[in-house]
């Protein structure tokens, strides 16, 4: 384990690197923006991944009631967040270059910022109760409930409206629409981030549970 | 089927009835709902009015003032299913009486009733106030009971989940309105289309799926929300 966390850090080096040099950028997109594709999409992969890991340790929590799946799914919540805040940015970014303005309320933009506030709103749940008992059983439960609405955010809010994103990876074909360098880069960026997702998850988790045993102390 | 607890559906009719008897009693949701309905109204309809707008541009306004007026009027009176049964201490009673989700299901069922009854009056009002004209009246009435069940279903769930929490009446909004926008957003699209004169097809089969998937989460998970 710690042997792939000493080699996360050349790994992720060699991804940005060959996402800025390998690749010719796309057509049709302007100057060099269609690289930020590299880091957008692997943003949102990410918090999409974290938010399912929380739905599957609510779940484990619900039916064990060991608090370390509540810990856990906690921590997935906090990192699905960081990693969507940093879609919204980078998929801004995007926008001011390619339709001059940071932000356009594009379906699939307003879809993610929703998304967005409804893991943000597991946060204000968490913090509204006291006893952690029952603070890991409501957020557990709000957590599950998240995840069966979370796909008409994904997957249906953007389609029922006409949308300027740009269709590479989700579209009607059902095909991943790159060339041979970009697929290879991109795919790489994926496996990079969500491997930077399981080491900052086990990071913060870990870091929770030794805070709650100190306090139990 | 489970004897000891009578059928589902008489389960179900018998919250739902043991609710509406208690507010017709009270009358406080469904007066504090109404009123906060007729006032949005009148203050949307004084600051554009009918003709505030250049046509065009009245569907869409239109369209989500209707979804945000009706919203925040449900969240005046919803919330309180569950919160009701904790203040009054009833809660332990009918935890030992009836199963959770059936619970959840006749208080959604209620929830759904008083959602008509703020429709009832807020569609209307909204099209004289407002001139709006449904071009698809079938199209706004099925989007009003697709978009309305989801809303009573959702805010029924959330009211079981929120019930023993601090700051609850603050914690429903923050927390109903992110699991509502996708219903919220389509109902909007929904009522555009039928607005337009157009039935609203694919809009109203989005907010049926929706209705499906949260009637069965929150059906499943009645009972980790309003456990002991």
């Amino acid at each position: 384990m710690k042997i792939l966390k000493l080699l996360l850090l050349p790994y992720m080096a060699a991804v940005v690197a060959a996402a800025f040099l390998w690749p010719e950028p796309a057509k049709g997109f302007i100057g060099e923006s269609s690289r930020i594709v590299f880091f957008h999409v692997p943003c949102a992969w990410t918090s999409s991944l974290a938010f399912v890991v929380a739905a599957a340790y609510s779940l484990a929590y619900l039916v064990k009631r060991n608090p370390w799946h509540d810990e856990v799914a906690h921590s997935a919540v906090k990192i699905g967040l960081l990693f969507g805040v940093l879609t919204l940015i980078t998929g801004s970014l995007f926008a001011s270059i390619m339709w001059g303005t940071w932000w356009n309320w594009d379906p699939r933009e307003s879809s993610y910022l929703l998304l967005v506030f409804l893991y943000a709103a597991y946060l204000f749940l968490r913090a509204a109760v006291d006893d952690p008992e029952r603070r890991a059983r409501i957020a557990a439960a709000y957590a599950l409930f998240a995840a069966v609405v979370m796909p008409f955010l994904v997957f249906v809010a953007p389609r029922v409206t006409a949308s300027l994103h740009p269709q590479t990876v989700i579209n009607p074909q059902g095909k991943i629409l790159m060339d041979t360098p970009t697929r290879a880069v991109f795919f790489g960026a994926l496996a990079g981030f969500s491997g930077l997702f399981l080491w900052l998850l086990s990071l913060d988790a870990r870091a929770t549970r030794a805070s709650r045993l100190e306090r139990a102390r | 089927m489970d004897q000891a607890h009578g059928s589902v559906l008489d389960a179900v009719l018998a919250i739902a009835l043991k609710d509406a008897t208690a507010e017709l009693r009270r009358r406080t949701a469904v007066v504090a709902v109404l009123f906060f309905a007729a006032t949005a109204l009148a203050l949307v309809s004084f600051a554009i009015g009918p003709f505030g707008l250049p046509p065009d541009d009245r569907p869409p306004v239109q369209a989500a003032l209707l979804w945000i007026i009706l919203f925040f009027a449900a969240a005046t009176g919803l919330p309180r299913a569950f919160a009701h049964e904790e203040e009054t201490g009833t809660a332990l009673a009918l935890r030992k009486t009836l199963p959770a989700g059936r619970v959840l299901a006749g208080k959604a069922l209620f929830n759904f009733v008083l959602f008509l009854a703020i429709a009832a009056v807020t569609v209307p009002g909204f099209a004289v106030l407002l001139e709006a004209r449904a071009g698809s009246a079938a199209g706004l009435a099925a989007t009003v009971l697709a978009g309305g069940y989801g809303l009573a279903v959702v805010s029924t769930f959330l009211s079981a989940l929120s019930a023993r929490a601090g700051q609850r009446h603050v914690l429903f909004v923050l927390i109903a309105f992110p699991l509502l926008s996708p219903l919220l957003l389509t109902a909007i699209q929904a009522t555009l289309e039928a607005l337009r004169g157009g039935f609203p097809g694919t809009p109203l089969r989005v907010l049926i799926a929706y209705d499906g998937a949260a009637s069965c989460g929150a059906y499943l998970l009645a009972s980790v929300a309003w456990e002991e």
